[in-house]
């Protein structure tokens, strides 16, 4: 390592000591406002730069600039999106007006460690604008970049608030390996894994931030974007930036309040009390047939046998007025799913900001309060907070600033979809049951399930989160064409947990007990890089980062359970008079970072980028500690050429390539020790071991290789990219088996390979466009193929109820299982795929097959926007197709009784009942139904297209709003998941392991997304 | 600014981000665990680290006993909960990957690692205390072969002792994992009874007669060996041992049969038992004898925080004798945590107790038995007459006035149901186990198939 690191010395220094020989040059500085052409209203975050240099600024709020260039420059160049570009003349003052057009090719773009133009940018990137942030009702940014952002798949699991979302860009490209994407804010990489109750499902960190205060987020899909954050980029590399002022901007406030309400998107349907009474009669009619039919117990007629077995039935299993607890169940019809949502789940946001600066200093400030109610009961989550963004710049060489976020959430959870005191598994419960007991006007618990009700009346389970994150830096411009910039950033997360489950409910188990969860959550990060931007001449433009960054996290967690709580009356530890678990953990990893990175630009023409990045971790041992992570890429602008550069249609044409190595190392701690567990017996402490040591472990790495080709046409009228990309990922970290009569039945070893190949399409088009009247349609879609490729002839299982795996020569996450093939119409048995090729009722002899995999193949979205003078109607289409949906509460909720009594679907009503029947649904019975085991029957198509978004806004015009002293006022009304087209019965986004890699697209008693209406009201004065 | 200054705050600059101490820190020690095991009191460490093992749901905390039991149903108990994986196991449905079968062959064999370990670094440990050390290690490790051979082979009562194949023997620590070295065949029922009565004999002849905190004491390895030896048939052997375990003087059986169970504490009657505290057990939600054993709603319908989903079989009830039988009655009306009603045995009721594995009783009937057996002058010098009714004289049942092996068998059945006897009982005897001949393969547990797939020497049990 030391010979590599003086190496690195050397290079920097060459580097830098030749650019101390170039000179400085003369400045000046320009002032003025940008507009929008059609109504006079400011334009914020216009990019100015001027011509022929690096020099940038945006717009602020009120649309006024202020920027220093080169006393040469001759003109400034102004970009927006969904504005032409305009290139101004220099003046002192400059009033410039913008007309909508085509996608902008000027537009900033923020990559690692700096900034780009996206004309000249050689890698895979994509930008998400805090348009589509800010009003999108989730507590989470991520997702609103579901279906915005080709080749970006965002997962949110279930219409629970506050739950881990899972994100696969590009695909899944490890198979034990965490595979989410890195988060980056401000250039401070932050906690984004759950720290709550590990008994639960993932809770997600990433729920502390607000998306209103996000500019913009861009996703970088490549390894020649990526690779600048080398180690940990193998999953993509997700910027977030947040708002900044500007210099010399008049103070801007804006006011932004919206109220929304939600219900389930889509529901399963269920019997009613008389259905349930109908199919329950049905059973015991088709058991007695079966009885008769194969002449079992030798009755003399169909009346005898139903009259015996609806003895066998209060017997065996129960009777329709024992159900109903001795009342009358034909009067009874309860709509338990009915109890287990909210109606009109409320929302309400309120965020108000400030920004502005003056000559020397630049803010943004904000604070927000927001409550949201989830569509499931018990299910809430609250928070409130506030930003800074202040920067001063004392003098021309320098300037620093601090960008810091506080914030307080509040999640009320329910509990895991496996739980029987989850609301979810309320549909279980028959509908003859009454709500509430008969005899003594209580809450019935003499349901057939635990009544989670009780649960949900009694228990709690509170999670509060305080984070603070944020950096200081400081940049100083040590030549004209040379800068430092260090920047120390915190993300400190404190998590809180109390939940308490009272002696009434399930969970309680009689004894009343209540849980505790303390985490706390440090990371520090610091990055120190040279920015290297010498001038060389018109046709030359190079610049070069170079630099280090050191990241530290440390987790302390502590978990205590407590029973025997006297009463529900105190619901934390204190309450709970036995401690029966405690215990802290404690855990540190650290990355330490050197990178290089340079950009060449000729002629405007040709573009070439190369970095590297030498990573070294705490999670692997001496012998590999460090990997070093290269990326090259180039550009080709064609349309700059002089054979398509007099091409009326074709505006705009680029080829790009690039190839890099990226790294991944999320596997945990200490994977590469022997370790002892601490073991509790009583009076007896001691060791057990747990893990044989590996000290060759070495990064997982992906190599990926990228061709894409952005072009516009008619004026960049209509404009677009296509990319097409080829990942393998190789040296798996993965859990190996071995023996366990070693004593240890994993090893964690680098083994095997996987590939990821795919195609992504964006295209932007204005389809109408007049001075008053607007018309934009952007359509994105991508394709993904995974295949694994080598795992040394393992098979690694997963999955919650049919079981997914991870297999050589086949897509990650596959189910596997047996093969339905319909009802046989002569026996109504439910016949599967044998061994030899042909049906068999034998489910036990029946063959294991492929099913289809969890993950799809075709993910993409179509948003139009339609503006009118100061009305915009947009509404954006999203798409998944591919993927398999698998019911794993089909067993229950379709088992024709014989896994119980448990209400059933609506479709069993169209059970077989004699020969000559076709139908899809087999015999029933308590007894001698078939078909109720895991296989096909219950895994459907999960493709489906959602009209994820309408939203119609009215801003005021200017003339109007003046008067009233504001600066902007705009109306908005908008409404998400409004209509969705699948085949899948309940609601095809679901997910109930929420962040896996080879499980996935399982639905068990799984809360559906929300359908959500919200209105709104903007105001800037 | 001139230029000097400026090369002089780059090269500053640079220092700066070469952070040549930055590499150390690299160096981040687990804060959870421990890395190795350096000196004595960490070999003792792993040693009591057994204790938690035996503890575990995988171990005595659940499966070394209620697979048995569920594998022997016929007559004694029902499982109605909705694990399929102990349905299976109830209805001999249980397949190569039954997470029960995996679970009990890792954590034995966990147990035996750590018992090599404890083995190889014998050398920390004080000298005066090695002996004691070693002793106890081997009794843990041959309490775990057994156990193993147990559940994963053909009974010793089947014959061909030396070619039936029994579990792999491993001796050594694996502290490398080496492929080439690591991938064990199974060796002979004989082999491994071989050593499981060799560990127990030098475990009998280090271990003290009396220990604190309920270790394992010398009766300890001769209780079992009087198991190991009646399941070989070695009707002297196992007389010899039982008799030295009642005639040590340290056991007493408790003066009613309800006192024998639910002790927070070793009874007079435990030879060997398990610990449970609140906060060290084998699981109170979904794994432990007493979750499931304990009903979840008592009679009255009152949450009671058990699963309920081992009810006692109706029929359990027919092998009793005498209505005065107090271990008839020794159960309760309730519920199951889905309101299926059943009846339930009190011996698992109370979280956090005491599980006896052996309680002096059970050394009573096996002296009788092995006595009636072997013929000639009784070891010990008791008739096996007098020996069953030590034990039915206890629960108030009326004494026997002769006495064959069936009522051995029997009375075994009434004292030590629900406690993982029966199985073994009829397979030693060569007699049915309900429709089940004692030899069938579904008797048996299926080698993992993790562990096949990881270890292609070796070879799965018929049947699977």
């Amino acid at each position: 390592m030391i010979r590599s690191m003086k190496f690195k010395l050397t290079l920097m220094a060459l580097l830098l000591l030749a650019a101390a020989q170039l000179n400085a040059q003369q400045t000046r500085t320009v002032k003025g406002t940008v507009t929008d052409a059609a109504n006079n209203n400011p334009l914020p975050g216009v990019t100015i730069k001027a011509g022929n240099s690096n020099t940038l600024t945006q717009s602020g709020t009120d649309g006024s600039f202020s920027i220093t260039i080169p006393e040469a420059t001759q003109t400034l160049i102004f970009s927006y999106v969904g504005y032409a570009d305009a290139e101004v003349t220099v003046k002192d003052e400059m009033n410039v007006q913008l007309t909508t057009a085509d996608k902008s090719l000027n537009e900033v773009v923020v990559v690692g460690y700096g900034q780009a133009i996206k004309k000249e940018i050689t890698g895979s990137i994509v930008k998400v604008g805090s348009k589509d942030i800010r009003d999108f009702p989730a507590p989470s940014f991520e997702s609103a970049l579901q279906g915005k952002a080709a080749g970006v798949v965002v997962e949110s699991g279930s219409g629970k608030l506050g739950q881990g979302i899972k994100v696969r860009i590009r695909g899944t490209s490890s198979i034990s390996a965490n595979s989410q994407p890195l988060y980056v804010i401000d250039g401070l990489p932050v906690t984004s894994s759950s720290l709550s109750d590990p008994t639960n499902d993932a809770s997600n960190p990433l729920a502390d931030i607000n998306p209103n205060d996000i500019e913009s987020v861009e996703v970088l899909k490549d390894a020649s974007a990526a690779a600048i954050y080398g180690a940990r980029a193998a999953n993509g590399v997700v910027l977030i930036t947040t708002k900044k002022g500007r210099n010399n901007q008049k103070t801007v406030f804006e006011l932004d309040a919206n109220t929304g309400l939600s219900n389930p998107a889509r529901l399963r349907h269920f019997l009613d009390g008389k259905q349930y009474v109908d199919l329950y009669n049905m059973a015991i009619k088709s058991d007695a047939q079966y009885d008769l039919d194969n002449d079992i117990s030798g009755y003399p007629d169909l009346e005898t046998a139903i009259a015996d077995y609806t003895d066998a039935y209060a017997t065996y299993g129960i009777s329709l007025s024992d159900l109903a607890g001795g009342a009358d169940y034909n009067k009874i019809n309860t709509d338990w799913q009915g109890l287990l949502y909210n109606r009109n789940a409320p929302s309400n946001s309120i965020n108000l900001s400030a920004t502005g600066g003056d000559a020397k200093t630049r803010f943004f400030a904000s604070g927000f309060y927001n409550t949201q109610d989830a569509i499931v009961i018990n299910n809430k989550f609250y928070r409130y907070g506030g930003r800074i963004n202040l920067e001063h710049s004392p003098t021309d060489k320098l300037s620093f600033g601090i960008n810091i976020a506080i914030d307080r959430s509040q999640l009320n959870r329910v509990t895991t979809d496996n739980a029987f005191s989850t609301p979810g598994q309320l549909v279980a419960l028959p509908p003859i049951q009454p709500l509430y007991d008969p005899e003594t006007g209580e809450l019935n618990n003499n349901t057939l399930y635990p009544n989670s009700l009780f649960d949900a009346k009694y228990n709690s389970d509170r999670q509060v989160s305080n984070r603070t994150v944020g950096n200081v830096y400081a940049n100083y411009n040590l030549l004209p064409f040379l800068s430092f910039r260090s920047e120390f950033g915190a993300d400190i997360l404190n998590l809180y947990q109390e939940a308490f489950q009272d002696k009434r409910t399930t969970d309680g188990a009689g004894v009343g007990k209540a849980n505790n969860i303390i985490a706390l959550s440090t990371s520090y990060n610091t990055n120190n890089y040279f920015t290297f931007t010498p001038k060389l001449g018109d046709k030359h433009k190079l610049s070069a980062v170079l630099g280090m960054s050191y990241l530290q996290n440390d987790t302390k967690q502590s978990l205590t359970n407590a029973e025997q709580a006297p009463s529900g009356k105190v619901q934390n530890l204190s309450g709970a008079t036995s401690i029966t678990f405690a215990t802290s953990t404690n855990d540190r990893y650290n990355f330490l970072s050197y990178f290089l990175r340079a950009n060449y630009v000729f002629n405007d023409k040709y573009m070439l980028t190369a970095s590297v990045r030498d990573d070294g971790s705490s999670r692997f041992g001496p012998n590999n500690r460090y990997g070093i992570f290269p990326a090259f890429s180039a550009g080709w602008v064609l349309s700059e050429e002089d054979f398509l550069a007099n091409s009326n249609t074709l505006s705009f044409l680029k080829l790009r390539a690039s190839w890099g190595l990226t790294g991944n190392a999320e596997i945990g701690n200490n994977s590469y020790y022997s370790l002892y567990n601490i073991s509790n017996y009583p009076e007896l402490p001691g060791y057990i071991a747990s893990q044989v040591p590996n000290p060759d472990l070495r990064w997982e790495k992906t190599a990926q290789s990228d061709v894409g080709l952005d072009f516009g046409f008619f004026n960049n009228r209509l404009s677009g990219e296509v990319d097409v990309y080829y990942k393998k990922t190789s040296d798996l970290l993965l859990n190996v088996n071995i023996p366990a009569t070693t004593g240890y039945t994993t090893i964690t070893k680098n083994l095997g390979n996987m590939e990821n190949k795919g195609i992504e399409i964006g295209l932007n088009a204005t389809a109408f466009s007049t001075k008053n009247f607007r018309w934009n349609i952007a359509v994105n879609a991508a394709y993904n193929k995974n295949k694994v490729l080598d795992i040394d002839g393992q098979i690694i299982e997963s999955g919650f109820s049919l079981t997914q795996r991870a297999v050589e020569g086949k897509p990650i996450g596959e189910f596997y299982g047996q093969k339905y093939l319909g009802v046989d119409p002569e026996t109504g048995d439910a016949q599967y795929l044998g061994e030899d090729g042909k049906p068999t009722t034998d489910y036990g002899s029946a063959a294991r097959v492929t099913l289809g995999n969890s993950n799809p193949d075709w993910t993409g979205g179509i948003t139009n926007t339609l503006s009118y003078k100061g009305i915009d109607l947009s509404f954006f289409f999203m798409a998944v197709q591919g993927n398999k949906v698998y019911n794993a509460a089909g067993t229950y909720q379709s088992s024709g009784f014989y896994n119980g009594f448990d209400n059933e679907t609506t479709d069993m009503l169209k059970a077989w009942q004699k020969p000559g029947d076709i139908t899809n649904v087999p015999r029933i019975g308590y007894f001698y139904a078939t078909g109720y085991d895991n296989s096909s029957r219950f895994l459907y198509n999960g493709s489906y297209i959602r009209l994820k978004n309408v939203s119609l806004s009215y801003t005021l015009p200017s003339s109007f709003v003046t008067r009233l002293h504001l600066s902007s006022l705009r109306f908005y009304a908008s409404a998400f998941n409004l209509l969705t087209f699948t085949k899948y019965p309940g609601d095809p986004e679901v997910n109930t392991q929420t962040t896996g890699n080879i499980g996935g697209g399982q639905d068990f008693y799984t809360i559906p997304q929300a359908k959500t209406f919200t209105f709104g009201i903007n105001a800037k004065f | 600014m001139n230029e000097m200054k400026t090369y002089r705050y780059i090269l500053a600059a640079l220092f700066f981000i070469s952070c040549f101490a930055c590499n150390k820190k690299l160096d981040v020690l687990p804060q959870n665990n421990v890395t190795s095991i350096e000196d004595g009191d960490d070999v003792k460490a792993l040693l009591y680290g057994s204790y938690s093992s035996l503890q575990g749901a995988s171990g005595f905390g659940e499966r070394y006993i209620f697979i048995a039991d569920l594998l022997a149903n016929t007559d004694m108990v029902d499982y109605v909960g909705s694990f399929s994986i102990y349905k299976d196991i109830l209805n001999k449905n249980q397949t190569r990957e039954s997470s029960i079968a995996t679970g009990i062959w890792t954590n034995s064999y966990l147990l035996i690692e750590d018992m090599n370990i404890v083995l190889d670094k014998l050398d920390l440990v004080d000298e005066d205390e090695r002996d004691a050390v070693a002793a106890e290690a081997k009794f843990m490790r041959g309490v775990a072969y057994f156990e193993l051979v147990n559940y994963f082979a053909q009974p010793y009562s089947a014959g061909s002792t030396g070619s039936n194949a029994g579990v792999p023997l491993v001796l050594e620590p694996t502290y490398i994992y080496d492929e080439s070295k690591n991938k064990p065949s199974r060796a002979s029922v004989e082999d491994v009874y071989q050593q499981v009565i060799k560990d127990l004999t030098d475990a009998a002849d280090g271990l003290p007669e009396t220990a604190d905190n309920a270790r394992a004491t010398t009766y300890a390895a001769k209780a079992f060996l009087s198991r190991v030896y009646l399941n070989m048939g070695d009707y002297a052997k196992a007389a010899t041992m039982a008799n030295e375990v009642i005639t040590s003087g340290y056991f007493t059986l408790t003066s009613t049969y309800n006192q024998a169970f639910n002790n927070p504490s070793n009874s007079p009657e435990d030879i060997f038992g398990i610990q449970n505290t609140a906060q060290s057990n084998a699981g109170t939600s979904n794994n432990g004898l007493s979750t499931f054993y304990r009903y979840a709603y008592d009679a009255n319908g009152n949450g009671a925080g058990g699963r309920g989903e081992a009810q006692v079989d109706a029929n359990y009830f027919n092998y009793f004798d005498d209505p005065n039988d107090f271990r008839a009655g020794f159960v309760s009306d309730g519920y199951s945590i889905t309101g299926n009603g059943g009846i339930y045995t009190l011996k698992w009721l109370t979280f956090y107790r005491v599980i006896p594995v052996i309680r002096l009783a059970e050394m009573y009937l096996t002296r009788g038995e092995a006595n009636l057996r072997k013929g000639g002058a009784p070891i010990g010098g008791v008739a096996p007459l007098k020996d069953i009714n030590i034990v039915r004289e206890r629960s108030g049942a009326e004494d026997l006035a002769g006495v064959n092996g069936q009522d051995f068998v029997d009375e075994r059945f009434r004292e030590l149901a629900f406690e993982g006897d029966r199985l073994w009982t009829l397979k030693r005897l060569k007699s049915d186990v309900g429709d089940y001949s004692y030899d069938d393969p579904k008797l048996v547990l299926p080698i993992p198939q993790r562990e096949i797939d990881a270890n292609s020497n070796l070879t799965q049990n018929e049947g699977y």
